[in-house]
This record gives C-alpha cells, structure tokens and sequence, in this order.
C-alpha cells in the first residue's frame, strides 16, 4: 500500500516537473512544445544576457524561435536528440542542483531558477569533471551560438553580414528546376542564360543580403 | 532544355511510378569522382545513368543560415561525428556532392605520396607521372586555377604576408573557381556561380554528351549474377525529408559505386558483404584531421571578404601537415568559442578582427571503420580512433600556426586547445603548446576529407580494389571515390579523387 502510494506520489511529481506550470509561448511552434520554449529563452538569457557586447540578448535574438526553424528542417533521429538535450538540461538540476542555500531550491527545472542560480548551472557544467557532462554543455551551446550568430542583428553588429549577389543564369539552372518544382514549371530557357560571374570583389559598402538589411520599425 | 543525344535530368517531381533502366553503365554518386566518370564514358559515346540520392541545388535554393544550410545540404544534417575519438565530419547530399560545399581547393599530390602508395600498396601505374595528363585534364574540366589577389581580402593576405615573414613558402589557393567575388560563402553555396562544382560544370557537360541523370534516387542494393554485378536497385527519396517512394532498378554491363568513402562500403556491406574477399571494406578509414587556430588583429579585418580559403602552403607536407587560410559562417567558426554570457559575447564581439587559420594533418596511426547499420537507414557507423603517436604532427602544426599569427601582427590568438589558456598573447605563451602538456583528448578537431574505406591494393588479399578501381572479387564492379585511396593524400583530396575517377572511366570504356 505504501508502495503503491509512493508510486503515484512520484508519478504526479514527475508529471508536474514535466508538464505542468509552463506558460504558454506567445507564438505558436512547429515542434517545440511550450516547455521547451521556456527552458530555450531560460538558456538564451543565461548564454547570452542583455547589456553585453554585442548588440542583442538572446532573447531578442528570439532563439526559441530559431531552434524550432532548425527542428524543422532536420532530419527524425537528430530533431529527436536535440530534443533530449533540452530536456536534460531542463531537467538536470534534480542530479546537479544549483549550488546555494536550501531556501533557493537550486533543484527545480533550469527554467524556474533565478538568473544568479542558471549562470551558477552553466559553469558547473562548463567545468565539470565530466567529459560527457561538459560535452553536453557544449552542445547546447553549439546549438543556440548558431542562432544567435546567425542573427541578421548580431552579423550586421559584427560587419558579417552576407551580401546582396545577383547570381548569373547558368545552363545548370535551366536544367535543373528549383527543388521541389517540375523542370516544366521551370520558366528558365537557354536564351536566359547570361555572362559569367566577372569576378569583381564584392563591394564592403554595398547593400546587404533581403534577408539581413535592417528594416526600420 | 533538351539535351541532345538523349541526355536527360530527373528530379523528384517527374518520379510518377516504379521504373527499370538500362545503361552500359550505371554511376551511383554524383560527387567530383562519380561526374567524372559519367562525364568520360557519356563523352566516349556509351549510354550512363547516373544515380544521385540529394536533390540538385540552384542559388534560389540555397540557405545563408548555417545551421539549415547544414541540415539541407550534408548527410545527418552536418552532425554526423564518429565514435572513439568524437570528431565531427562532414559529407554532402545533393547533385555534385561534396563540391556543392567545398571550398573549391584542388591540389595534386607530391611525387613522395605517389613513391609511398606505390611500394606499399604494390600499385607499379600509380605514379605522378602516370596520373599527370589525367591531372591536366581534370584541371581544364572545372577551370582550376590560382585564387586572384583582389579577392584575397586582409585575411588571406596577411598569412601571405606571415610565411614570407618566417621564409615559409606560400602562393594562392588553387581552386576550381572562375570570377571569383570573394564573398567568402563556399560553405553555403556559391551565389556567384563561380565555383565550378561538379552539379554545374561536369554534370551539365555529361548530359550534353548523351547521360541521363537521375536526382533524388537513393541505391540500396547492388544486384550481382555469380562473380558479375548485373544493375542496382533503390528507391526514390523526397528532398530533405527522405521519405522513400517509388521503387527502381538499373541494370548495366558495367556498374561503378561513387557513393563516397562513407557510403560505398554501407551498399557493399547491405548487399550481401560484397567484393569483401579481403576483409577490407569499410577498414582502414583515415581523416585529414584538422586543427585551427584563431588570430585577433589590432585593427577589424573585414573577414567577411576575400575567398573563403585563399592561400596556402605546403612547406610542411613531408612533415605531415598542410597549411592553409579557412572561412567559414560565423555561427561554423565560433560554435566552439568557450564561456558563456558577457565572457562569451566579449568574445564573439572580436570577430570582426579575426582571422583563421588551419593545418590538415596526415595521422597515418589514426585509423577506423564503417559499418552498416541494421535496418534499412543507410547512415554509417563510424568508429575512428585517433593514435598518439600522431600527436606530435598535430602539436608541430599549432606551433608553427601560432609563430605564423605572430609574425603577421596578430595581438593574440585562440587556440582551442583544451586546459590551457584561452588566449596567448605572445609567442612566449604560445610555447605551451609545445611544452608536451597537450594531450590527445586536448585538440579540438574536425575532418571533412576521408578516405582509404575500401581502399586498391595490388594484392587482392589487402584490398577491395586494384589500381583501375575494379574490384577484386567482381569482373565488371568499379568504385570510384576516395574511398580507394590506399592512404592519405597530404593534400585536398578532391583532385586526386577526380584524377583517378578519369583514368578509371578510361579503362572501363576500354572494354566495353
Ligand atoms: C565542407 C567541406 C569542405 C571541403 N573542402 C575541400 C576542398 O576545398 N578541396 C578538396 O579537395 N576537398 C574538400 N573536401 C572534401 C571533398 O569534398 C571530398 O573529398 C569529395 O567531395 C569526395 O568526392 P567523392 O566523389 O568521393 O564523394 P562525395 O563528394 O561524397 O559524393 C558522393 C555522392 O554520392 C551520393 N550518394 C551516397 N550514397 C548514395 C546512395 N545510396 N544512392 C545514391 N547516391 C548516393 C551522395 O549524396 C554524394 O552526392 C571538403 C569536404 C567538405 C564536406
Ligand atoms: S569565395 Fe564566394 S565567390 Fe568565391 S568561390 Fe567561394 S562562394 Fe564563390
């Protein structure tokens, strides 16, 4: 009876850990469930807090945002892992709390921590005796670095921003449709075709690639 | 456009039902090595077909996002690392295979490497020599020539400026490259359509002399008859999704597997352990590990300009390693940048000013295996285990990377290099790295040139292959990737690989 008893009490607290008392993301995701989104915008105020160097937070960066992009694009068994690993980062603090005194519960989700106690996390990871303990750290950050620096803020902050390239027509691109297209919805013919790239340097002051020119408010 | 002679390119959207082809040769890979050989037996007047599992990328289709770009373009998304020693690698998935993303370097091997495979591995016509009209004819194929000087930018110039500096011998990267812009983007795709990857140059030549392309296409099996092969077989797959459709089969007199050095022992391997008399599929695996080092220059170098690896040298090949410049996106280069919050971003914020560069290293200790996995996924296993008796290469190399920067005015650099400091500011600091507390679990490596996994021998019990690539085991069964090498190349493998795919699709037409 006791058992029993001991058993649901552990289920509804792994429940509850799990599951319960997220907020709900302000935008829908593709993949990541609002757990996930909490814990990713916990880890991108950690990794990369306001008030640094660089031109934005993570959180304005808006990371969650990038990593369920990624998600999609990545194939079952890797969208899978990553999804492991921010669980277990999540997670993790029920084997390796927080360090400081009882009253701050460094043993609840990274999430719920304040943000004296997550930086207090990422270091014991970062140094940890560990090698699979620092791998996974790193891999966390390899994760949500590519966000952040893939971010059209922080590569015009850093003056690498790509370029804006009109690509030339090659005969290349009459044979082969754009993916996913019918070569006959192709509307390129061999009479579109023009001259090679004329290997002129691409120019440092010219415009930036649509995709990362800053758009006034 | 409809190429003359029957040459033709299907693309996933034309796959309406299960097909049968036939061909005097079916070419599975679309890679440098697998176009070539098209592209010779297409212009020799013989009908291929040639079986590409990704999808043919055009401009349009390319992402600037490093992180997708990797998940669309390379196999397991970019992440695919061997176990043993964890070291990520990289292959590609798309028309033109590796090409697509490489940094277009072509460089032949030196006479030594040649003199070595060729007493060792008993293979008399494997000499430079031998190799050289096949060397000029590949060159000529995809427009290799010395990267220009206005396109360098401050990057590539400056380790120009370091190795004359300290006597080291340089010159500009030679690359596949025609109208380069500088734009420093290779990894992501070439906008600029300069870079003469295979999708673009050899590809659209072989289907003009008469192939017939087939993109999206997975192979799954080679079909044999006693000791000859008779076609293979596969299924059509969706772009990025993989999701499997239609059935298919080719059958061909001859039939040559391009796959990479990853994927052709996997198809040997899932069709019943084939041409593995020897024991030798999927062994011998070798890298060109590499190691880089990062310099922070006084002034903001622009990096995001100048090709995206523009120099080189090769004063250190006899001593294992090979110098070079590399780029890549920032979110690639800084991946690893250790630390985290305002430390990290101090850190990212120097990136401006930084320069990379890298040493590829010979580690003939270092070796390992592909395998199989059960079921139906085609993913490899690969287990590689660096040795430490290739230590010393590695250390000699960040040594002489580290008094490069310093000559060139660097203020400090990173080296990567784990328990020790994170920043060197001058060459006295930088002893550390030759001071014998590196370890092997220190470096911090990666290899996206990989060989030797199915590797020609001229004794049929020490290799999958002899010296033209046929199998061993099986008449009319060729590979024909860098999988055949029977060692490293010192240098970028690309052009070796293309060298000997020609010579190959020489001796196949021969005999048709
Ligand atoms: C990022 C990067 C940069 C590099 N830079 C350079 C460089 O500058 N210079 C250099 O010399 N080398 C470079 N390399 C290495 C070089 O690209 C490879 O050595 C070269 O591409 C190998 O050619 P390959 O034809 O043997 O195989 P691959 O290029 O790997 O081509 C094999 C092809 O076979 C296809 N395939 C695999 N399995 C199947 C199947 N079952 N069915 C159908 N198709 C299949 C693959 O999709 C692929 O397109 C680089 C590699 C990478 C990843
Ligand atoms: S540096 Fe830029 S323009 Fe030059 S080959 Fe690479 S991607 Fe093309």
């Amino acid at each position: 009876m006791i058992g029993w008893l001991l058993v649901i009490v552990l289920l509804a607290y792994a429940v509850q850990r799990l599951w319960l008392g997220y907020p709900r993301p302000a935008r829908a995701c593709e993949w990541l469930a609002p757990r996930e989104v909490h814990f990713l915008e916990a880890a991108a105020d950690a990794l990369f807090p306001s008030g640094g160097a660089m031109p934005i937070s993570g959180r304005e960066a808006d990371l969650p945002r990038w990593v369920d992009d990624y998600l999609v694009v990545l194939p079952r068994s890797k969208r899978t892992q990553i999804r492991l690993l921010l669980l277990l980062f999540e997670q993790a603090t029920l084997f390796f709390p927080a360090p400081g005194p009882l009253r701050k519960r460094g043993w609840r989700r990274f999430s719920a921590l304040d943000a004296e106690q997550r930086s207090d996390v990422l270091r014991a990871w970062s140094r940890s005796s560990l090698y699979l303990r620092r791998l996974v750290f790193m891999a966390l950050r390899a994760v949500l670095t590519m966000g952040y620096l893939g971010h059209p803020a922080t590569l015009r902050h850093l003056r690498l921003a790509p370029y804006r390239i009109e690509s030339p027509i090659t005969e290349a691109d009459v044979l082969y449709p754009r993916i996913g297209q019918h070569p006959d919805d192709n509307p390129l013919t061999p009479s579109d075709i023009t001259a090679p790239s004329d290997g002129v340097p691409i120019d440092l002051d010219g415009p930036l690639h649509p995709d990362y020119e800053e758009h006034p408010l | 456009m409809s190429p003359p002679d029957g040459g033709e390119v299907r693309v996933f959207a034309q796959y309406e039902r299960d097909f049968r082809e036939q061909a005097d040769v079916v070419v599975v890979g679309s890679g440098p090595c697998g176009a070539v050989v098209c592209h010779e037996i297409a212009r020799a007047g013989h009908s291929v077909v040639l079986l590409e599992e990704g999808p043919p990328f055009r401009p349009d289709d390319f992402e600037i996002d490093a992180g997708r770009s990797m998940a669309r373009t390379m196999r397991e998304a970019g992440l695919r690392t061997t176990r043993g020693t964890i070291m990520p690698t990289m292959q590609a998935i798309c028309l033109g295979g590796g090409s697509l993303v490489n940094s277009a370097i072509c460089v032949r091997p030196p006479q030594f490497v040649f003199d070595d495979w060729s007493t060792r591995f008993e293979l008399e016509q494997t000499t430079r020599e031998q190799l050289d009209p096949h060397f000029d004819a590949v060159e000529a194929l995809v427009g290799v020539g010395p990267t220009p000087e206005n396109v360098q930018g401050k990057r590539n110039l400056l380790f120009k400026q370091a190795c004359d500096a300290l006597g080291y011998d340089s010159e500009p990267m030679p690359r596949n490259v025609v109208g380069c812009r500088g734009s420093g983007e290779c990894f992501t795709g070439c906008r600029s359509r300069a870079k003469q990857s295979v999708d673009i140059s050899v590809v659209p030549a072989a289907i003009r002399a008469g192939a017939r392309v087939l993109t999206s296409v997975q192979v799954q099996r080679v079909l044999t008859e006693g000791v000859r092969a008779t076609g293979v077989e596969g299924q059509v797959v969706e772009p990025f999704t993989g999701r499997r459709g239609h059935r298919f089969r080719v059958d061909a007199k001859v039939v040559v597997l391009a796959a990479g050095c990853m994927a052709t022992p996997v198809l040997l391997q899932k069709s019943g352990d084939l041409a593995n008399r020897s024991g030798q599929v999927g062994r011998n695996l070798q890298f060109h590990p590499g190691v880089a080092i990062a310099g922070i220059f006084p002034e903001p170098l622009d990096p995001q300009f100048g090709a995206t690896q523009g120099y080189h040298s090769l004063q250190f090949l006899e001593e294992g390693f090979k110098l070079e410049t590399l780029w890549a996106p920032a979110a690639v280069l800084a991946v690893r940048t250790p630390g985290f919050g305002y430390e990290l971003q101090d850190r990212f914020a120097e990136l401006d000013s930084f320069a990379v560069w890298d040493a590829i290293a010979s580690c003939h200790h270092s070796v390992g295996t592909v395998k199989a996995r059960r079921g139906s996924n085609l993913d490899p296993i690969l287990t590689w285990k660096f040795h430490p008796d290739d230590l010393p290469v590695l250390v000699n190399a960040l040594w002489v990377l580290a008094r490069l920067f310093f000559a060139a005015g660097a203020k400090k650099i990173v080296s990567g290099v784990q328990r020790l400091p994170y920043e060197m500011h001058s060459l006295e600091e930088a002893e550390v790295l030759r001071s014998g507390r590196v370890r092997p679990s220190d470096l911090v490596f990666g290899a996206n040139h990989a060989f030797c996994s199915t590797r020609m021998h001229g004794d049929s019990g020490k290799g999958v292959v002899d010296e033209l690539g046929r199998c061993h085991d099986y008449d009319n069964l060729y590979l024909a990737d860098t999988g055949i090498f029977p060692r490293c190349t010192a240098v970028n493998p690309m052009l070796t690989g293309m060298a000997l795919a020609r010579r190959q699709a020489h001796a196949i037409v021969d005999r048709l």
